[in-house]
C-alpha cells in the first residue's frame, strides 16, 4: 500500500489529526475491526490505512482507506451497503449523516463520525474530497455486472461479492450456505422495478466450474422449505415467486417476483457470457 | 429433523419458531423444569434530554431488576443471592469505543457488590485483558455487562459474544457466523461462574453500514436493561428486540440481522441456557412506551 501518511493533510478545516496513523493487513485487521474483518477478508483485501481527526469540540472522525487489491473488489465492498445519496466524491460515493463512503480505483474509503454528525459534516466531506485524488486512476466495475438484464435495474442497489456473509447482510437467504458460496464464487445481487407495480430481486452467481454450479442448484432446491423447489420454482405464502436456473457454470435465482411469468422473463433476459 | 432457517421462514412467519426451537436447559438453573427468568426494565429518565446516562436512575433500574430476578425485597439482599462476601468478582464489560458498557452500569454493579460485602480489592472491571487480569484469573464469580448491538458477522453482539475475550483466539470463533460462541461459557476461566448478565438496551444499535460501523442514525434511546442469570435467555430477548426494531425501521425483509445462530446453538449444542421462548419467563418492569416486545 502507498504510504498515505505524508500525502494526506493532518489538518482539515479546523480538525486535527490525532494519535498515530495505523496500517492493518490481512493478519492484523482483526485488531481494528474485530469480527468485521471477515467481511473484508472475503474480498481480496490487502491493507487498511487508518487515521483519526479531532474537531474543536473534541468530536472524532475516522478515516479508513482500504486497499482492496483491484477496482472490482473495491466496487464490491462499496456496493454491499450502499443506501445514501451520491456525494460526488471519487468514482462512486454516498453520504448520509455521519458517514461518507466512496471508491476510487482499487481503494474503498469510509469516513465516519463518532459524535455529532452535523458538526462533523463539513470536515468529513472536505477530507473525502482531499483524499480521493490521491488514490490514483479510476477502475472498471466487475465484468459480471454486464450479465444483468438492463430493463428496470436499480443500479445503486446492485451489489457484488463472493461469500455468504455479504449475501446474508444484503439479502437474507438462509442460515446455512445452501448455495455453496466461497472466495471462488463471483456473485451479483440486483433489484428490479420495471414498473410501479412490478419488482423482484436477482442473484446471479458464477462458479469455478459447471459441476459446482449444478451442485449449488440441487442444494438450493432441496433446502427451501417446506417442500423445496421441485421444479426450480415455487410460490410462497406471500404469493411471490422464487425461481432458480442453472446454465453451465452459472446459477441465477429470482426472488420475490410478482408472477411466475415475470420470474421467467427476468431469467430469460440474463445475458450469459459466451464460453 | 429441524431445517435450516431460510428466507421462506420469514415469509411464513416462522422465524422465531425456527430460531427458538430448543432442547437444552440452563446450565445453572436449579431444575430443568424451571423457566429462565429474564427482567426487562425501562425508565423514561434513564437518559436525559441530551442523551446522557442518568446514573441514579440506572442504579435504581438495576436494583429493581435484580430484586425481581432474585425475589428479594431490597437490592443488597438481592445481590447477596448472587455473590458471597468472599467472592472475587470480575465484571466483564465491553470497551468498543462507539458503544461501550456505560460506566454508570459498571458503577452500579460495583456499588452493590461492595454493599453485598465483596472487598473492593476483589472486584475488577475489564474487557480486553480478562485473560491476564489477576482479578479475573482468580475470579470465583463473573458479572457480564455489555450493550446490545447488531453485528455484521454474528448477527448480534450480546452477552454470549461478550465472553470472546476469554479465549486465546477471537478469530477462531468467526467461522459459520460465529456459530460456536457458546463454547466460551465452558472455558475453565468462565465455566459456572456467571452470576448475572446485564444486556444494556439503553441505546441499542439495530443496524450497521458495513462491519465495524457505528452511526447514530441506527441507535435509539430505548432506555432499558435486560437482566438475567441465563445468558442465552437474555440474548434471546435481546434478539427479539433487535428484530422488532428492524422490522419497524427497515421492513420485514431486513427483520433479521445476519443469522444469529450462535444464540440457539449455545442452547442446543452447548447447553449453557435456553433460547426457547416457551421456557423463558420474561418480566417487564417500568416504562412501556415503545417497548416493542
Amino acid at each position: 500500500m502507498i504510504d498515505f501518511g505524508p500525502a494526506i493533510p493532518k489538518k482539515i478545516l479546523d480538525w486535527q489529526a490525532t494519535g498515530r496513523d495505523m496500517v492493518y493487513d490481512r493478519k492484523t485487521l482483526f485488531d481494528y475491526t474485530d469480527g468485521g474483518a471477515e467481511v473484508y477478508l472475503a474480498f481480496d483485501f490487502k491493507q487498511a490505512f487508518v487515521r483519526k481527526y479531532k474537531g474543536p469540540a473534541q468530536e472524532e472522525i475516522a478515516l479508513d482507506i482500504y486497499d482492496m487489491g483491484s477496482p472490482e473488489e473495491a466496487y464490491g465492498i462499496f456496493s454491499c451497503d450502499r443506501q445514501d445519496p451520491d456525494a460526488g466524491i471519487g468514482q462512486e460515493s454516498e453520504y448520509g449523516p455521519g458517514l461518507l463512503r466512496f471508491r476510487q480505483g482499487r481503494y474503498f474509503v469510509s469516513i465516519t463520525a463518532a459524535g455529532d454528525e452535523q458538526k462533523s459534516e463539513k470536515a468529513i466531506l472536505e477530507l473525502g474530497r482531499t483524499v480521493a485524488p490521491l488514490l490514483g486512476p479510476p477502475g472498471a466495475p466487475p465484468a459480471i455486472l454486464k450479465c444483468l438484464p438492463e430493463n428496470g435495474l436499480k443500479n445503486e442497489r446492485t451489489s457484488y461479492f463472493h461469500g455468504v456473509i455479504n449475501l446474508n447482510n444484503r439479502f437474507f437467504v438462509a442460515g446455512e450456505n445452501i448455495l455453496n458460496l466461497d472466495a471462488r464464487t463471483d456473485c451479483v445481487f440486483a433489484e428490479y422495478a420495471p414498473s410501479a407495480t412490478e419488482s423482484a430481486k436477482l442473484l446471479f452467481i458464477c462458479y469455478p466450474d459447471e459441476g459446482l454450479a449444478q451442485a449449488a442448484y440441487r442444494s438450493f432446491c432441496a433446502s427451501y422449505p417446506p417442500k423445496g423447489l421441485p421444479a426450480g420454482a415455487a410460490q410462497a405464502e406471500n404469493r411471490m415467486w422464487t425461481m432458480i436456473r442453472a446454465k453451465k457454470r452459472y446459477v441465477a435465482v429470482v426472488f420475490d417476483a410478482p408472477s411466475k411469468e415475470f420470474a421467467e422473463r427476468l431469467h430469460s433476459a440474463v445475458r450469459y457470457p459466451q464460453e | 429433523m429441524k431445517h435450516a432457517l431460510t428466507r421462506r421462514d420469514f415469509i411464513r412467519g416462522t422465524t422465531l419458531a425456527v430460531l427458538g426451537t430448543a432442547v437444552g436447559f440452563p446450565q445453572e438453573s436449579a431444575s430443568p423444569a424451571k423457566k429462565s427468568r429474564v427482567i426487562l426494565i425501562r425508565h423514561p429518565d434513564a437518559l436525559d434530554e441530551n442523551s446522557q446516562f442518568n446514573e441514579k436512575v440506572i442504579r435504581q433500574m438495576l436494583d429493581e431488576a435484580v430484586m425481581k430476578l432474585t425475589d428479594q425485597g431490597d437490592p443488597i439482599a438481592a445481590f447477596r443471592k448472587l455473590v458471597k462476601a468472599e467472592d472475587i468478582v470480575g465484571i466483564k464489560s465491553n470497551v468498543w469505543s462507539y458503544l461501550p458498557t456505560p460506566p454508570e452500569v459498571e458503577k452500579a454493579v460495583k456499588l452493590r457488590l461492595l454493599d453485598a460485602g465483596v472487598k473492593e480489592e476483589n472486584i475488577g472491571i475489564d474487557d480486553h485483558n480478562v485473560r491476564t487480569n489477576p482479578i479475573f484469573i482468580k475470579s470465583t464469580a463473573l458479572i457480564n455487562a455489555r450493550p446490545l448491538r447488531t453485528h455484521y458477522l454474528a448477527g448480534m453482539s450480546g452477552c454470549i459474544k461478550n465472553y470472546i475475550m476469554f479465549d486465546v483466539s477471537q478469530p477462531a470463533h468467526h467461522p459459520d457466523n460465529c456459530a460456536d460462541l457458546g463454547t466460551l461459557f465452558n472455558l475453565p476461566q468462565v465455566k459456572g461462574k456467571t452470576r448475572l448478565n446485564i444486556l444494556c438496551v439503553l441505546t441499542p444499535q439495530y443496524y450497521g453500514r458495513g462491519p465495524h460501523n457505528f452511526n447514530r442514525r441506527y441507535v435509539w434511546n430505548y432506555k432499558g436493561l435486560i437482566v438475567g442469570q441465563d445468558p442465552v435467555a437474555v440474548d434471546t430477548i435481546g434478539l427479539r428486540l433487535l428484530m422488532a426494531k428492524r422490522r419497524k425501521e427497515l421492513g420485514p425483509a431486513q427483520e433479521l440481522p445476519p443469522v444469529p445462530k450462535h444464540i440457539q446453538l449455545a442452547d442446543t449444542r452447548y447447553g449453557i441456557g435456553t433460547s426457547d421462548p416457551a421456557k423463558i419467563d420474561l418480566i417487564k418492569l417500568g416504562w412501556t412506551d415503545g417497548i416493542l416486545i
